[in-house]
């Protein structure tokens, strides 16, 4: 028998801020991977992150990250790397001073400490830059660099407020592909994301969030299949649009078919998924060249549309 | 974790925390505070030395300045002590005045003269080394302990963790591997270091000058007398403030937001303090470290028996007591603060 791999786990999370809500009844249970916070400015992602790192308490529930409370910094964030969307280094420090005040704040020696920060700085491609001073840098360095520190000490969690913002394509694509080398290690990497596009491609689940209260949670797909009241999108490439829209029309479960902008494809909208593959599968048979199917409304930008109107 | 460990934890905070200490830009004032009576006692020294260089070889027996006495003549009082080293002469409304300057090295003698006849003598010391040792234990008691260092240390402790809040940067040291006591401790060292090191370095370059300004046998007597012990002991009371209101303001600093409610409360209540019952008096850091001055400050004659009662403490404490007291409340407001920060939540957004 195998032990169940730790979570993050929230009962009943309330957190207020005064009179203004921060986050209200939040139960999650967040397996490894990665997974985003997604939701509109002042939706509640940050207090989320602040909650689980013990930047601040919850007024009602609880809890535990890999069986850790946020109460207990000393043992939590020896596990927890946290990169807030604030610059923290000392004035006047370089990145690798910043770097290197973290972990030796974790009672690494100084040879350890000068170890463990030049591969953090090569990790984020800083090690150019690592002597100048953090105020000098971009809005980009200086959001690897919080990287950086929040990486140094190698975290089972790993928790990230709006990583990829100013980052230039490049090194986006390096940062994501740190983010899934850590998710792959079975460690936890949770960031946040008014983004919606972007965190599409790169997570292992989704947290949609809105007004303190979470709205869904889980793999994109299953998310979505989950709301039925929703008709689903699908873009079909075929040779005949026109031919083929006529006899989609005919089926009852097909509420809507569009020809596409670029008019070599449809976009079909459906209640009834499998009567939808059903149909296209026979239509094939019976001699409709179709190039390609495509899930059009299987991303957090349709599922938030869906779920608060349209307000993200 | 074990005691060696957490040592080194507070160690390693404090040694990051004493560069933002002793520079930050919100506490650039109190080196003001701290060095501004050393202009003071700087100036007495140049005065002086003006004053030693101007009579230069022009200096006569101090018994012919005790010899001049009244209705004596301009002329015979030139005539006997000879040329002066500063004279004035003016006229108004008709009458002759005179002033004659002259110094036995010492002391400046002054004589006026009117219509030709002394008037009046004034004689002075140029330094007087009691005198000016009086001086210092006002300025010690009356600006260091109850102005320079409680402002002082409010700029420098209420920065620690409200400036980092302001600065949006506290999170930094929320988020270490550290109880927060820990962090607490780490922090209080930093200022405590930089604030002793700013406050006793002021307090000695002022007594310095004050020696300084002495005839040089007169310094050196008291240096090879009481003078160390009265060096330290002015230092160690201003250590001792800076530990006491350190940690008033420190554990200001995490509860409150604005500084000048806790700086009018904590200067009420140390200023009432000469009022309060004797229990009372023993629950404030003036009490302790005023007794640890080894040398009075002068209260004039003349000084309203209210404000007398508030710059003399009614009863003062033992050495001894004096600093286990300050030791004491040190001790107990450090132990509210770590409860304070163990609580102690992040919420830039509202600041």
């Amino acid at each position: 028998m195998t032990a169940a791999p730790p979570e993050i786990v929230l009962e009943e999370v309330s957190k207020f801020y005064g009179e203004v809500l921060g986050v209200n009844r939040v139960s999650l249970r967040i397996p490894p991977g990665i997974t985003s916070l997604v939701g509109p400015n002042g939706s509640g992602k940050t207090t989320l992150m602040n909650l689980m790192t013990g930047l601040i308490h919850p007024d009602r529930g609880s809890l535990s990250l890999r069986g850790l409370s946020p109460r207990d910094p000393e043992r939590l964030m020896r596990i927890t790397g946290y990169a807030t969307q604030f610059d923290s280094a000392p004035r006047g420090a370089t990145g690798y001073e910043f770097v290197c005040t973290a972990l030796l704040l974790y009672g690494y020696t100084r040879e350890e400490t000068d170890a463990l920060a030049w591969k953090a700085l090569d990790r984020v491609s800083l090690r150019d830059a690592a002597h100048r001073k953090v105020a000098a840098y971009s809005k980009g360095m200086r959001q690897r660099i919080r990287l950086a520190q929040a990486i140094a000490h190698n975290p089972e969690i790993l928790i990230l407020d709006e990583p990829l913002n100013g980052l230039d394509p490049l090194v986006r694509a390096e940062t994501i592909a740190l983010f899934r080398e850590y998710a792959a290690r079975g460690r936890h990497v949770i960031l946040s994301s008014h983004v919606l596009g972007e965190v599409d491609v790169i997570s292992d689940q989704v947290i949609l969030i809105a007004k303190g209260s979470i709205l869904a949670e889980g793999r994109i797909r299953s998310v979505r299949e989950e709301m039925q009241e929703h008709p689903s999108q699908f873009l079909v490439r075929c040779e005949n649009a026109s031919r083929l829209a006529s006899e989609l029309f005919a089926a009852p479960h097909v509420s809507e078919v569009r020809l596409h902008g670029d008019r070599a494809g449809l976009l079909v909208h459906t209640r009834s998924r499998e009567e939808f593959t059903r149909l296209v599968g026979q239509l094939a048979i019976d001699g409709h060249r179709i190039d390609s199917i495509i899930a059009a409304d299987e991303n957090v930008d349709s599922l938030y549309g869906y779920l608060i109107g349209g307000d993200k | 974790m074990n005691l060696p460990f957490r040592a080194r934890q507070v160690l390693t905070i404090a040694r990051l925390e004493l560069r933002r200490a002793f520079f930050s830009k919100r506490a650039f004032w109190v080196y003001l505070l701290a060095f501004f009576p050393a202009l003071i006692f700087f100036g007495h020294v140049v005065e002086v030395r003006f004053k030693l260089q101007e009579q230069g070889g022009r200096m006569i027996a101090p018994a012919l300045i005790d010899s001049v006495t009244e209705a004596e003549s301009v002329d015979a009082v030139r005539s006997r002590l000879g040329e002066p080293i500063r004279e004035f002469h003016w006229k108004r409304r008709g009458e002759d005045h005179h002033r004659l300057q002259y110094s036995d090295g010492k002391r400046r003698a002054e004589f006026r003269f009117q219509n030709g006849e002394l008037t009046s003598r004034n004689i002075r010391s140029v330094v007087n080394i009691e005198e000016d040792k009086k001086i210092f234990a006002a300025v010690f008691q009356y600006f260091y302990l109850r102005v320079a260092i409680f402002f002082g240390c409010l700029g420098i402790f209420m920065n620690l963790f409200r400036g980092e809040m302001l600065d949006k940067t506290l999170h930094f040291w929320m988020l270490i591997p550290a109880p927060r006591p820990v962090l607490l401790a780490g922090k209080y060292l930093a200022g405590l270091g930089a604030a002793i090191v700013i406050f006793s370095t002021g307090v000695t370059v002022c007594f310095v000058l004050v020696l300084a300004a002495q005839f040089p046998a007169e310094a050196q007597a008291y240096w090879a007398s009481a003078g160390p012990g009265h060096l330290a002991r002015y230092v160690g009371a201003a250590a001792l403030a800076c530990a006491g209101y350190g940690s008033v303001f420190l554990a200001a600093g995490l509860l409150l937001r604005n500084p000048i409610v806790p700086a009018v409360v904590l200067l009420l209540w140390e200023g009432i303090n000469g009022f309060l019952p004797a229990m009372l008096q023993k629950l404030s850091v003036i009490y302790y470290v005023q007794s640890l001055s080894p040398i009075p400050p002068p209260i004039e004659e003349d000084v309203p028996a209210l404000a007398r009662l508030l710059l003399a403490p009614a009863e003062p404490a033992s050495p001894a007591l004096a600093v286990l007291g300050v030791l004491g409340v040190t001790a107990l407001v450090l132990w509210l603060a770590s409860r304070a920060v163990s609580r102690l939540e992040i919420n830039y957004s509202s600041d």
